[in-house]
């Protein structure tokens, strides 16, 4: 491995502890992440109910007669965002680019998220035998595929060429 | 960094139904050996040594000699803890040439050492039950500062650190398994004396 690669680890992973530390703490996650997710319900809830189905949210909870979830950490998104942040900011990039390359992709991470909890509440009142490993797996494991996916294209960006460069 | 075209999106996608399918398939199996790995470890911590694990279903089931007999015995639902296999596979599975030469040597030291995180997240589940989930019995055996230290871990692998795992096996490992076996290729323009 390279020096450039072994710095780059070495920052993802400073990043990704000084984040999760950050995010765990009591008060941040009592005064960002829980209205954060609170607010997710709000938006899943409304997709919900323009697909048609009849349900309602309380805090975090989203609930129908048939079903009810309760949308916690894990399930908010915050750690493919906290994925895709660290290694942003651990890859050598300009600010310019690297704010517009976070900013970008937690909007693209957040949308395909609250699509995420909607589709999970559907699943759960329509076919709660394949609930589980939806929720456990598949669609934990897309949202940080997606992540990577969104960093590869960034930093492949970023790292070709311009023209003005090339003369 | 590797390129992101259809084709690499195409062999991530196959790589995780296929990661998908082989973790949910054999994780029965997977947490019996689970289980005999971080019994040992988890004994090691305890004075005196009263932890037994075994394998049921989906989940890793923790007994101890000290439990009343006739107590319900707590499970690890260990899906929680090994998922990121399908994520391993699909970023492992984008990487061409990973079946010849040194990259299979390398996909195996990562699994390995996947399967070695995966204990230490049931010692570290294990812990974390004994430490804050037994009541009375927690607070008698943990201080504070080991029950902060235990919750900590365990927090802190459900969500971050079993996907950095996989991302960082893929990315330290296996990812450029191909480029460092290749052949260089020749400068061009220069003729073979």
């Amino acid at each position: 491995m390279k020096r450039e690669q072994k710095l780059f680890l070495a920052k993802f992973v400073a990043a990704l502890v000084i984040f999760y530390a950050i995010l765990a703490s009591r008060p941040v996650d009592e005064k960002v992440v829980l209205p954060f997710t609170t607010f997710l319900v709000r938006i899943s809830t409304s997709l919900l109910k323009l697909a048609g189905e009849p349900v309602m949210s309380s805090g975090t909870m989203i609930s129908s007669a048939a079903f009810s979830v309760d949308v916690k950490n894990g399930c908010n998104g915050v750690e493919a965002m906290l994925l895709l942040v660290s290694a942003m900011l651990a890859f050598p990039a300009p600010a310019r680019p690297r704010f517009a390359g976070i900013l970008a992709g937690v909007a693209i991470i957040q949308a395909v998220n609250l699509f995420r909890i909607a589709s999970l509440f559907w699943l759960g009142v329509h076919h709660r035998d394949v609930f589980e490993v939806f929720h456990a797996a598949v669609w934990q494991t897309l949202l940080i595929l997606l992540s990577v996916a969104i960093f590869l294209l960034w930093s492949t960006r970023l790292a070709r060429p311009r023209p003005a460069d090339a003369r | 960094l590797p390129g992101l075209d259809l084709r690499t999106l195409a062999r991530a996608a196959a790589g995780f139904a296929l990661g998908l399918a082989l973790w949910w398939g054999a994780t029965p199996q997977y947490n019996r050996l689970l289980a005999g790995a971080a019994e040992p470890v988890v004994r090691f911590l305890e004075r005196p040594a009263a932890t037994r694990l075994y394998a049921e279903g989906r989940e890793i089931v923790i007994d101890r000699s000290d439990f009343p007999s006739d107590s319900a015995r707590p499970g690890l639902p260990a899906d929680d803890l090994t998922f990121n296999v399908g994520l391993f596979v699909a970023l492992a599975a984008t990487v061409r040439g990973l079946a010849r030469d040194r990259g299979v040597g390398r996909l195996f030291v990562a699994l390995t050492l996947l399967f070695v995180t995966h204990a230490a997240a049931v010692v570290v589940n294990v812990e974390f039950l004994y430490a804050m989930q037994l009541g009375p019995w927690s607070e008698a055996h943990y201080g504070t500062a080991a029950r902060n230290f235990w919750g900590t871990a365990a927090h802190f692998y459900r969500v971050v650190g079993i996907h950095a795992v996989a991302l960082l096996l893929w990315w330290a490992l296996v990812r450029d398994s191909r480029e460092e076996g290749a052949p260089k290729p020749e400068p061009r323009g220069r003729k073979r004396k």
